[in-house]
Parts: structure tokens; C-alpha cells; sequence
């Protein structure tokens, strides 16, 4: 498939001197939310004891386990500011994103052992059964750095039962094994009780000399035979025990190693037992590059620090999208799909890294005389019509066929609305694509580049598809809600205003909520809002959204669970017709 | 030679950003249409001087509607 690969079409036009200049305007508020999403970032590092102190300990921190274990500048973090419990800790306590380790990819996630000697919180479940499914999606090992006290037991009614509650990873750990997604962990520091059940259930097991996993810890043990109560006598007991469990706590390597050989390898100190498992990772199954790459890498012609003059911050003003598109793929080359039909959504093949990648978003601005068709109305980007959602639906089926990953680019308003939309079928159109999308099974990534609105949302590959979005990331200009909030107050209240107006009472005090709606709706849609709560599990800055793609790839075609042969593949041919 | 800078849509003009007599570049900002809620940016289609602007702002335009005249060299 040379002919079709190794030279695409030429996209994209350098920057002119009046783009130039309005860049440097735009790029100071997308800069200064970006300034802020890095400094909270990097507030997460800061919380707990400090490194030092952890250091001193001759332990390293879970940040200083990651850097050791993955090959250097390869890890992309995701779910930094996840915290939909709102946790005083300020995190879920876990580390996670995707890195390659001894050449390569694997989903990473640790306990931050600085924060209660890693316990568990209130929404990490929800954390790790993201990145569970991160690899399952993948199909890439899942790699663990275990140093788990257990449940911060004056909130455990918060996290410890309940379907996606503290147990669930286990049973996704027995998942992941069953799909032949192997589960490896490092094994540092006490881990008793869940922190027990975290170090075990994956498929082999690397420890430091003195780690140890138990079903109960040394706090449990000593005080398992209640009394109904508590007196002199028994907290001295309970002294005593203490005592001894800390120096002899249950489940050490002595057990572990020595006598259940659960703890497969042991070492002697934190490098080594990273040093073991990045070993290991050489064994495990991958392809090479070379084996699906259809080109060498390559960069994009034109530099993606372009984007921050091409992506308005203003939600308001309208932009090129296949500029953008060709500030983050190969040699800034494509195939396009249907130019000529749904003028509002891109789709199109690309190369990532040498890949191929499937590439879908939304165009904005206007869309030209006679569009949408089935109505007497102008249309305008951002929104979805018949042939747009037609297309899509199309496309998707044919990359399902053809076994190619997909990326996502979202800025939506929503789906077209009222009757003429509706007689246009737009509703189920709609539905038929998220049906063509869950029935594709081909690895997906969301790149959320502004808006994501209404239903729209759902449908151009959103994180909903939980069976197909391995990740979404967004950028500085991202806003998520149901509708703008102007509209939502309009929905809200008008009938009240028609209400207060008739009954000759002041309209002061329904304008006062209108507007309250509009700041929350502003609030509730920030790109940090939308980290902290899980709308995107990642939000970053613009030219790193191409390191982002590759890395999704990198990890989609390493080992994927089925192949079609480049020669075999039907979409280009229905491109070039 | 004159250039017409001419609507792309139907919409309301919400902002010019020259006035009759200024020099003006290619490419820089010139007229902002709003419609369905979006604003539009009409560029200036060649270095010249404004010699006439044929809309206010808040006026309501049509499709391929004259918006300014720009005098090139």
C-alpha cells in the first residue's frame, strides 16, 4: 500500500502575518490557564511528607519509582487532578499515564506513599478502574507500583463497598489476566488488608526486601477479638501487640518469598526491584514498529506551537480545523474522506508516529448556500446535520473494517434541532453512530479541543463509549456542559419572567438567579473543573496533544488483538475511488 | 483597483475594526459577522486604503452583500 501511505495529500498553509499577529493575543489566556492547570499539577507532587524525608527513609517517591522505571521523556500522565470526591488530600492518591518501560508501552499507576503511606481515599476506585480499563482497552501490560496502607479508615463509608467502590480492581485484575493483559507489580513498603488484595492480585510480583501483604495489617491483628469495649486492662494488651507486630508485621518476605513464593522476585532496595520488572517487560509480547508503521515518522511540516495562534480562546470566534489537524500529523499529509459531502466534520486517514490513525472533527464557520439541505436555515460548524452524521457513521464502519485506531477531535454545539431536523431523522442518525462506534472495537482517543455540548458530545467518540474511548485529554480553551449556559438559565426561567411580568412583580430577582446559572454553568465547564471531576482524564497543553497521539498509537498498535493487512484494507480505495 | 470586501453569510454586523480613510494589511481583522450564535471574522482581502464602509454596526446582512470597498494600489 505504498502508493496510498508513503506520500498523502498535502494539508495546511503557513501562518500569515495578520495570524501571527492576533496569535500573540490569543496565546496569552490559553498560556495563563495552562500556567494554572501546571501549577496545580504540580501542587499534587508537593502534597504530603516531603521527598527528602522519604528519601532519608532509603525509600523513593511513587514520582521518583516512575521516572526510574520508564524510558526517559516517554510518560504521559493522565488523571493529575482527579478528585471527583473532593478529597482534603487534594488527590485520589494514585499516579497513573502511560509510559514505555524497557521500550515498551504500559499503563502505569502507583500509590503516592507520601500522602498516609499510599491509603486508599475516596474516588481512587473510580481512578483505577479508569486505568484498568485503559489497558484493557489497549491491550497493554498494566504495571503497578503497590505501597498501599489500606483504607483511611475514618472515611471508609465513602469508598470501601459498592460496585465501583475499593474491592472492584481485584476483579478487574482477574479481568485483565483472563484477556491476557498481564498485571506486574512492585511491591514496596506495609500492605495490609486492600493494600493486601492491590499487591496480589496482579500476575507476578516483584518486592523489596521488606515489604510486606497481608489480609490484616499489624493494626487489625492485634485487636480482632472485640470485647465490647476498651479499659485499662485491654490497652495494655493492645500495647504489647502492637509492639510486636510493628517489629514482626504479617506477611513479610520471610513468608512471601521464602515460604509461599507469592513475591516471585526479591531485591534489595527501591532501583532494584524497578530494575527487575523493566526486565521483565523485555519478555513480554510486542510488536515491532516496523510491523504496522505504513511511512517512516515523521514530524508535522508546520510547528504545533501554531496552534496556540489557530485555536481561538474565544468561544465565540470561528477557526480553521484542518489547520489544526495539520500542526499534529506526519509531514502534515492525509487522505481525506467524502471532501464533498458533511462539510461540518473532517474525516479523514492521517499518520501519527508512522501509523495510521482515522482522524474525525468538528469544522466550524460557515458551511455554504444550501446547507444543511433539508432546511431554510444557514448552518454552521460545530453543529451536526444529516450528511455530516452520515459520514461518520460511514467512516467508522470502514476503520472497524480496516482494524484503524481512531482520533477524535471535539468542538460541538450539539446536534441540529426543531422540526426540519428532526423529519431529517437526526436523532436516531445519531444513535446509529454511537451503535457504529460500540460495534467498531477499534482503540479510540478523544482530543476535546473546545466544546463539548448537548448529545454531540456523547456521539463524536466522548469518554461514554466506555467500551472504545481508552482517554481523553483537553486543552486550555475546553468547556463541557449540557448547554451553553445562557441557554440553560433561558430554559429555566422564562416561563417565570412571563409569570413575574404578568403578576406587575420586579424582575430583579429572577434576572439575579439567570445569571447565577450563567456564572455556575462557567464555573462547572473550567478545564480544571473538568479534570478534577473526570470529564477528561488528562487537560494539556497544545503541542503536547501530538506527543498524547502518539503515545495512543504507540500503545493501540503494540499488540493489538486483531490486524488487517494493509493490502486488504478497503477504506483508502474507497477514498482514492 | 478596488477589492470588495463582500458577507460570507447572512448575520449581523457586531464589530468593524477600520474606519473609511485608514491604510489597512492584508489579513488583518476587518469585520465581524455574528450568526447562530458565532462570530465570524472577516479578513482584509488586500493592503490598501479603506476608501468605503458600506455597513454599520448592528446592521443585518445578506449572503454576498458589499461590506467595504478597499482601494489598491
Amino acid at each position: 500500500m505504498r502508493p496510498y501511505f508513503a506520500k498523502m495529500a498535502d494539508f495546511g498553509t503557513p501562518l500569515k502575518k495578520g495570524q501571527i499577529k492576533r496569535g500573540e493575543e490569543n496565546q496569552a489566556p490559553l498560556r495563563q490557564v495552562e500556567d494554572q492547570i501546571a501549577r496545580a499539577g504540580a501542587a499534587i507532587q508537593q502534597l504530603g511528607l516531603a521527598a527528602e524525608k522519604v528519601n532519608a527513609r532509603g525509600e523513593m517517591t511513587v514520582w521518583q519509582r516512575i521516572a526510574h522505571l520508564v524510558d526517559p521523556g516517554s510518560f504521559h500522565p493522565l488523571h493529575t487532578l482527579f478528585n471527583p470526591a473532593d478529597n482534603a488530600e487534594g488527590a485520589t492518591n494514585v499516579v497513573d499515564g502511560i509510559g514505555r518501560i524497557a521500550g515498551r508501552w504500559a499503563v502505569i499507576i502507583g500509590f503516592d506513599n507520601k500522602v498516609m503511606a499510599g491509603a486508599w481515599l475516596a474516588g481512587q476506585a473510580e481512578n483505577i478502574l479508569r486505568v484498568t480499563d485503559l489497558a484493557k482497552r489497549l491491550n497493554v501490560p498494566l504495571v503497578w507500583l503497590v505501597n498501599c496502607s489500606g483504607a483511611k479508615l475514618s472515611e471508609q463509608h465513602k469508598f470501601y463497598a459498592n460496585r465501583r467502590g475499593a474491592g472492584a480492581p481485584f476483579y478487574r485484575h482477574a479481568q485483565l489476566n483472563q484477556l491476557g493483559v498481564p498485571v506486574l507489580a512492585a511491591i514496596f513498603g506495609t500492605n495490609p488488608a486492600g493494600g493486601g488484595y492491590q499487591a496480589i492480585s496482579p500476575t507476578v510480583l516483584f518486592a523489596h526486601k521488606d515489604a510486606n501483604m497481608a489480609v490484616g495489617g499489624a493494626g487489625i491483628v492485634s485487636g480482632m477479638a472485640p470485647k465490647g469495649g476498651f479499659d485499662v486492662e485491654s490497652a495494655q494488651e493492645l500495647i504489647e501487640n502492637t509492639r510486636h507486630f510493628k517489629s514482626h508485621p504479617p506477611g513479610s518476605a520471610g513468608i512471601h518469598h521464602a515460604q509461599t513464593g507469592f513475591f516471585r522476585y526479591l531485591y534489595e532496595d527501591d532501583q532494584q526491584v524497578l530494575d527487575g520488572l523493566k526486565q521483565y517487560m523485555r519478555t513480554l509480547p510486542a510488536y515491532d514498529p516496523e510491523f504496522f508503521r505504513v511511512a517512516p515518522a515523521a514530524a508535522p511540516k508546520f510547528d504545533p506551537r501554531e496552534l496556540y495562534a489557530l485555536l481561538p480562546f474565544d468561544q465565540k470566534m470561528v477557526y480553521a480545523f484542518d489547520e489544526i489537524l495539520a500542526r499534529l500529523v506526519d509531514n502534515s499529509e492525509h487522505l481525506e474522506f467524502r471532501p464533498d459531502y458533511g462539510p461540518e466534520v473532517y474525516t479523514g486517514l492521517c499518520k501519527v508516529d508512522g501509523y495510521l490513525v482515522a482522524c474525525i472533527g468538528n469544522r466550524q464557520g460557515y458551511l455554504g448556500k444550501n446547507y444543511p439541505e433539508y432546511a431554510d436555515y444557514p448552518g454552521m460548524g460545530g453543529k451536526l446535520y444529516r450528511q455530516g452524521m452520515i459520514k461518520m457513521n460511514e467512516f467508522v464502519i470502514l476503520c472497524a473494517r480496516d482494524r484503524i485506531p481512531i482520533i477524535w477531535f471535539q468542538d460541538t454545539s450539539g446536534i441540529d434541532v426543531g422540526d426540519a431536523a428532526e423529519k431529517a431523522e437526526l436523532l436516531a442518525i445519531g444513535q446509529s453512530l454511537i451503535y457504529s462506534i460500540q460495534s467498531s472495537d477499534v482503540p479510540q482517543m478523544l482530543v476535546l479541543l473546545r466544546k463539548g455540548s448537548a448529545a454531540a458530545h456523547y456521539l463524536l467518540g466522548g469518554p461514554q463509549g466506555n467500551d472504545t474511548n481508552a482517554f481523553s485529554i483537553g486543552t486550555a480553551a475546553t468547556e463541557v456542559y449540557v448547554m451553553h449556559g445562557e441557554t440553560a438559565a433561558v430554559a429555566m426561567y422564562s416561563r417565570r419572567l412571563v409569570k413575574e411580568h404578568d403578576g406587575g412583580k420586579p424582575l430583579a430577582p429572577v434576572i439575579d438567579q439567570m445569571n447565577q446559572i450563567v456564572a455556575d454553568y462557567k464555573a462547572f465547564s473550567r478545564p480544571q473543573y473538568c479534570a478534577q471531576v473526570g470529564y477528561v482524564d488528562e487537560i494539556v497543553d497544545l503541542p503536547a496533544i501530538r506527543r498524547y497521539m502518539a503515545a495512543f498509537c504507540g500503545c493501540a498498535y503494540q499488540n493489538p488483538r486483531s490486524i488487517c493487512p494493509q493490502h486488504q484494507m478497503v477504506l483508502p480505495r474507497v477514498i482514492k475511488g | 483597483m478596488q477589492a470588495k470586501m463582500t458577507a460570507p453569510m447572512a448575520g449581523k454586523v457586531i464589530q468593524i475594526h477600520f474606519n473609511a480613510g485608514q491604510t489597512v494589511e492584508e489579513d488583518d481583522e476587518g469585520i465581524v459577522i455574528e450568526a447562530m450564535k458565532m462570530e465570524t471574522m472577516i479578513y482584509v482581502p488586500h493592503t490598501g486604503l479603506v476608501e468605503e464602509i458600506k455597513v454599520k454596526v448592528g446592521d443585518r446582512v445578506e449572503e454576498d452583500d458589499e461590506l467595504a470597498v478597499i482601494q489598491t494600489a
